[in-house]
């Protein structure tokens, strides 16, 4: 194109650099999570203890890892509201599992190595029947989601008749380590969900995948008429929800021991209210990991921080909650409104 | 970019009380006059001391390259943005529009380029959108869809009130957008790119449309890159270069090369570039009675190695269809393909890519790049898909970039800019980038130049030419006839979703095209 | 009158061996018995649930012409169109309802009253009196002051204690009321009560914080059992079980078995099981069977259980 009309080029030099300017309004959750933690330091004086923060930390380690997935699922354009109902299934169906083996295997790791993997074997096809069922059968995620989360539920409810699942104490003893144990004075879960949100971050922005992820989300057709297989990235990131839902119940499982009908309630709405509050778009097409963690933190420090005080009726509890995720969201008005 | 104010009751009043172009008794004094307007975007001087009037009674052309700030000018007037200094005047005294609100209630209308349009809603709903007509507080869906009707059997149109808009092919959107702003009974009328997305028969019925709103008393400004057209319609001319105004003058007194040299600044080599001839006549692509169900029916053709095939034919003609279907991107079957002598069933859209095909939308917004993106990952997001590794490697993609932007001499911002940011033709070229990343052999070019300017498009057909040259095979989906004759060795022409004809050499002349078009004509290939 | 769970179940079971036994005996009349109760969505209610499928599981073997229908409901509203349904389209002659709440569901209980059915409400009443023929229920009250009673007793009337408040409802309030009022005039602190909803996961949550909030717990109040096992799992984690006493409620299997081997951390519960909807049941079933007298109110005991009397009290099939 050398000898068409010379149109001066009036572009930069390319900078790889970001400008700050553009990403300012979405430090926003940063700040609120740096004000949060001034605040729980000025009210009680053991908040901002070691021994506090990593119970914080490791409580939050469940939704948190739950919520790498969730950021996947709707960064795609997709919803996930079975997660919830999915983890107490899987809690339940695995100590069932394992309770079983133990009868051959024993109760050593050999007998929790096979239940984990169990988990991860039905973290996987509770995955794939959402993403088949959104997918193949095009029905809203929304509603197909509402359905297994509702199934899902029911059954570990039939399973357990109405009461707990419990681990075999032997197992029990066995598998403790996994959420009480420490390496270097972390906790293994904390530790589990640095590495997943390490990951989650590297696989969103920097792979094939993510990218596509992203395209699917922002526009379905662009992404359709640029060869990607939008089904099958769709139905990826359902099954990827499925395995963060199955790692976070087997780091929950050992716990209480048991899975109960209270497990995993609620679970999946503090997962996406997480994923939101930490700038991952809604609607699709953009989401970042490391603000999903910001956003776990934020929700568990403000559960943290109403238990260490005794100054609001713990009724108001959930006005406060609903308060803070409203305002952790306005101040990313700036990018929302473009 | 569509308007996010819905008017206030106060606007709605308003506006209800502005006159009607018929009540104007002000003949012959100005209606509108810009006052040394200055715009500017951060650093960015987009508009220089932008001085014209416009009378009641007078259609007026603005014309200009792409980025020249045709539609930054629309968008002040039309209270969508602010000068950055210097006034407006409407009826000889000072105004400011906050929003295009304001901007309606003195009787300006802006039609977008863009549509604004809601897709689940109907036609009615959409025209009076944020306007409507309530009857005892309750939506007055009878006085809605009998107005609507009226102001689009006025523009000629059969498009019924009731339908979704969804259902309703491109074009039609435009002379709802149309219709629309004259519900809002302006005095002066804003068009960006009308006849765009318009074939004859409706840009025909809309130009006469304006001139019943012309002897009415309204004004109009209008922008477009169709120079003929320009001459057909406007009084008055204004050409703008580099956000200055060159030129205003009646338009009789401009040729429409004299046109397109103010536009560029310099004198203008011929438009399209010589043909290069046919290499050889081995079959590139063959099909036979391809069927796409509800657009297409039986169509079959060879693309031969090196040719540039042109696809004309009416608006609706089932030609972005057809090859749609070729692609994989909708369902379709047929009796027999064969791609490079090798016979194989339809391909997916990612076979048809990885053996070489490569479709280039017509709908860049809906279809062909991710408009909240950077300009870098819609660039390598084809290629990427095809052959990229798991790992995204960033230095090669900026690479990448830059080498295109140099290429193609895209202008943006920065390199981190939204694609939305750019105007329609630097989108147009990074569209085009895009796709001759994944190096296809074979090109369809679907509406590659709509709404874009005269250097561009003789970048552009310079392109098509080159890859010819190289021994690539090229589709041109054109509804500009000059276009079409100008770029192809052969045209075929589809009427209702069949190929009907097909010309080359002596016979293809805009004549015979229309003849078959139209369905004067039919010579339906028998292969 | 107070009549100890053992004897309501020994009449209950003694009546039920008597039918059994001699299951020739022609019936009064056939009858269709409504049972409207929460469902399983915490450990109670999932004992509760087993229970009543146990004994209506029984009753329909011993009388061919007693239908059962039974309902679940996880929200007032649910279960106030579940009465419905009962009323109208089942068309029952008895209802056993455990109500959700008492006020939404006072109304449609005197509809039902209205048409001529049966009603016997168990463990919470309705918002007026003398609506059903026969009440069944715990003691909340008791409940609330046996918990003080228990905490005045080992921590000789001065110490800090810190309590886990349950699911919001009148329960809730009339337990805590009567545990408040139970402490006046003793030197024991509440530190504070904050919600773990019966839950255990909140209960370890709760737990965990104040453990971080106050360097001196003499005591821990669950509330009940299921948010008991929550809050030892955290005791254990903080190293913080010596001189730690923690009290549930409700009489889970797990926590009794506990009691009877003598756990240091948990050596006593209070008794509010979910078997007290057997009774119930039998009881209006027996009036329709058998024609014996039912009617009144059965208010049952909530004693303390510790290590002499826990056997009494364990069943260790039932899911609680």
């Amino acid at each position: 194109m050398s000898d068409t009309i010379a149109v001066p080029n009036k572009l930069p030099a390319t900078s790889g650099r970001y400008r700050i300017s553009d990403h300012l309004t979405s430090f926003g959750p940063l700040i609120a999570l740096v004000a949060l933690l001034i605040i729980g330091g000025l009210i009680n004086e053991s908040f901002l203890s070691s021994a506090n923060i990593s119970n914080v930390l490791t409580r939050s380690a469940l939704i948190g890892i739950i919520a790498i997935g969730t950021t996947f699922v709707i960064t795609a354009g997709g919803l996930d509201l079975s997660v919830g109902a999915m983890s107490a299934l899987v809690a339940g169906l695995m100590i069932m599992f394992m309770n079983a083996v133990a009868a051959t295997l024993g109760t050593g790791w050999l007998t929790v190595l096979v239940g984990i993997l169990f988990a991860l074997l039905l973290g996987t096809m509770a995955g794939l029947v959402n993403g088949l069922l959104i997918t193949r059968w095009r029905i809203e995620a929304f509603i197909v989601t509402l359905g297994t989360m509702g199934i899902f539920r029911s059954l570990l409810t039939y399973l357990s008749n109405g009461g707990a699942i419990s681990l075999e104490s032997g197992l029990r003893s066995t598998a403790r380590p996994i959420y009480y144990g420490t390496l270097l004075g972390i906790a293994y879960p904390i530790l589990a969900l640095a590495i997943l949100a390490i990951i989650g971050e590297f696989v969103l922005w920097r792979t094939r995948f993510g990218r596509h992820c992203a395209a699917i989300g922002s526009n379905a057709a662009v992404a359709k008429y640029s060869a990607i297989n939008v089904n099958r990235v769709r139905i990826a990131t359902y099954i990827l929800q499925g395995l963060c839902v199955a790692v976070a119940t087997l780091i929950y499982v050992p716990r209480l021991g048991a899975a109960t009908p209270s497990t995993g309630v609620l679970w999946e709405l503090e997962a996406i209210a997480a994923v939101i509050i930490g700038g991952t778009v809604l609607s699709g097409g953009y989401g970042r990991i490391w603000g999903t963690i910001v956003g776990v933190l934020i929700l568990g420090l403000i559960q943290n921080i109403l238990n260490l005080t005794s100054w609001f009726s713990p009724h108001l509890n959930g006005s406060i909650q609903g308060a803070i995720i409203i305002l952790a969201v306005l101040m990313q008005k700036g990018r929302a409104a473009r | 970019m569509c308007p996010t104010t819905i008017p206030s009751r106060i606007g709605r009043t308003l506006s209800t009380l502005a006159q009607s172009p018929a009540q104007v008794e002000r003949q012959g004094m100005t209606l509108l006059r810009t006052n040394s307007i200055r715009k500017s975007f951060g650093p960015v001087e987009v508009l220089k001391e932008i001085d014209f009037a416009v009378s009641p009674g007078e259609v007026t052309a603005l014309v200009g390259e792409n980025g020249a700030g045709k539609s930054t000018l629309m968008k002040i007037i039309a209270g969508y943005e602010q000068p950055s200094s210097g006034h407006l005047l409407v009826d000889g005294s000072d105004i400011f529009f906050e929003t295009n609100v304001d901007a309606e209630a003195s009787g300006i209308v802006l039609v977008h380029q863009e549509f604004c349009l809601i897709p689940h809603l109907t036609v009615a709903e959409n025209i009076f959108l944020g306007y409507e007509p309530t009857r005892r507080r309750a939506l007055d869906y009878a006085a809605m869809e009998q107005r609507a009707a009226l102001l689009l059997e006025e523009l000629g149109s059969t498009i019924h009130p009731r339908m979704l808009l969804s259902k309703l092919a491109v074009s039609d959107w435009q002379m709802i957008e149309i219709a629309k702003a004259l519900s809002r009974r302006p005095r002066l009328l804003i068009m960006d790119e009308p006849t765009a997305v318009l074939g004859h028969h409706e840009t025909d019925r809309l130009f006469e449309r304006v001139d019943r709103f012309r002897q009415d008393g309204g004004a109009v400004i209008f922008t477009s890159h169709k120079l003929d057209e320009v001459k057909r319609l406007a009084d008055q001319t204004a050409i703008l270069r580099d956000g200055r105004i060159v030129t205003v003058a009646p338009t009789g007194s401009l040729t429409e090369d004299e046109m397109a040299s103010l536009m560029v600044g310099r004198p203008l080599s011929d438009l399209y570039p010589p043909k290069h001839p046919k290499p050889d006549q081995t079959s590139v692509l063959s099909v036979r009675e391809l069927e796409v169900p509800g657009y297409v029916e039986r169509a079959s053709f060879d693309l031969r190695k090196g040719e540039i095939l042109g696809f004309s034919g009416l608006v609706g003609s089932g030609r972005t269809e057809l090859f749609e279907g070729l692609f994989g991107l909708r369902p379709a079957r047929c009796k027999s393909f064969a791609y490079q002598g090798k016979g194989r069933p339809l391909p997916t859209p990612r076979e048809a890519y990885q053996m070489g095909m490569a479709y280039l939308t017509e709908d860049r917004k809906g279809r062909g790049l991710l408009f909240e993106k950077s300009l870098g990952e819609n660039l390598t997001l084809l290629k990427g898909a095809l052959t990229g590794g798991t790992v995204i490697d960033i230095k090669a993609e900026r690479a990448e970039l830059d080498h295109a932007i140099t290429t193609y001499e895209i202008r943006a911002p920065r390199p981190s800019a939204r694609v939305g940011t750019l105007s329609g033709g630097n989108q147009q070229k990074l569209l085009i980038a895009k796709t001759l990343l994944a190096a296809p052999d074979v090109i369809v070019f679907d509406e590659p130049t709509r709404g874009i300017d005269i250097g561009t498009k003789q970048q552009i057909y310079r392109l098509i030419q080159s890859l010819a040259a190289a021994g690539k095979t090229c589709v041109v989906i054109s509804s500009e006839m000059q276009e079409i004759i100008g770029l192809s060795h052969r045209v075929m022409i589809m009427r209702q979703g069949r190929i009907v004809g097909e010309v080359a050499g002596d016979t293809m002349t805009e004549d015979e095209i229309v003849r078959y078009a139209v369905g004067l004509k039919e010579a339906p290939i028998h292969v | 009158m107070l009549a100890s769970v053992r004897s309501i179940l020994g009449i209950g079971a003694m009546a039920l061996a008597v039918v059994t036994a001699s299951s020739s005996i022609a019936l009064a009349e056939k009858a269709k018995i409504g049972i409207s109760i929460p469902a399983a969505t915490h450990g109670w209610t999932g004992g509760l649930n087993y229970h009543t499928k146990r004994t209506v599981d029984a009753l329909k073997k011993a009388y061919p012409d007693l239908e059962f229908v039974i309902t679940t409901a996880d929200s007032a509203t649910k279960q106030v169109n579940d009465i419905e349904d009962l009323v109208a389209v089942q068309k029952i002659n008895a209802l056993v309802i455990l109500p959700f709440e008492s006020d939404p569901l006072t109304e449609p209980v005197k509809e039902a009253k209205k048409q001529g059915i049966f009603v016997t409400t168990v463990d919470r009443g309705l918002s007026e009196e003398g609506v059903e023929d026969l009440y069944v229920g715990g003691n909340n009250p008791e409940y609330g002051r046996i918990a003080a009673e228990y905490f005045k007793t080992k921590l000789k009337g001065k110490g800090k204690i810190v309590v886990m408040r349950g699911i919001p409802t009148a329960i809730d309030n009339i337990r805590i009321d009567a545990f408040k009022k139970a402490l006046e005039g003793t030197s024991i602190q509440v530190l504070d009560m904050q919600y773990a909803n019966w839950n255990p996961d909140k209960g370890f949550e709760v737990m965990q914080d104040y453990l971080q909030r106050f360097p001196q717990i003499d005591g821990v109040w669950a509330g009940d059992d299921d948010a008991a096992l929550g809050a030892i799992e955290a005791i254990n984690q903080a190293g913080r079980d010596k001189g730690m006493i923690v009290l549930g409620g409700s009489g889970m299997n797990k926590v009794i078995k506990r009691i009877m081997d003598g756990d240091k951390l948990v050596d006593a519960d209070i008794f509010y099981p979910p078997t007290l909807i057997i009774p119930a049941i039998g009881a209006t079933a027996l009036k329709f069977a058998t024609g014996a007298p039912a009617g009144g109110r059965w208010v049952l005991g909530s004693p303390l259980i510790t290590k002499e009397n826990a056997e009494q009290y364990y069943f260790p099939e039932a899911p609680y």
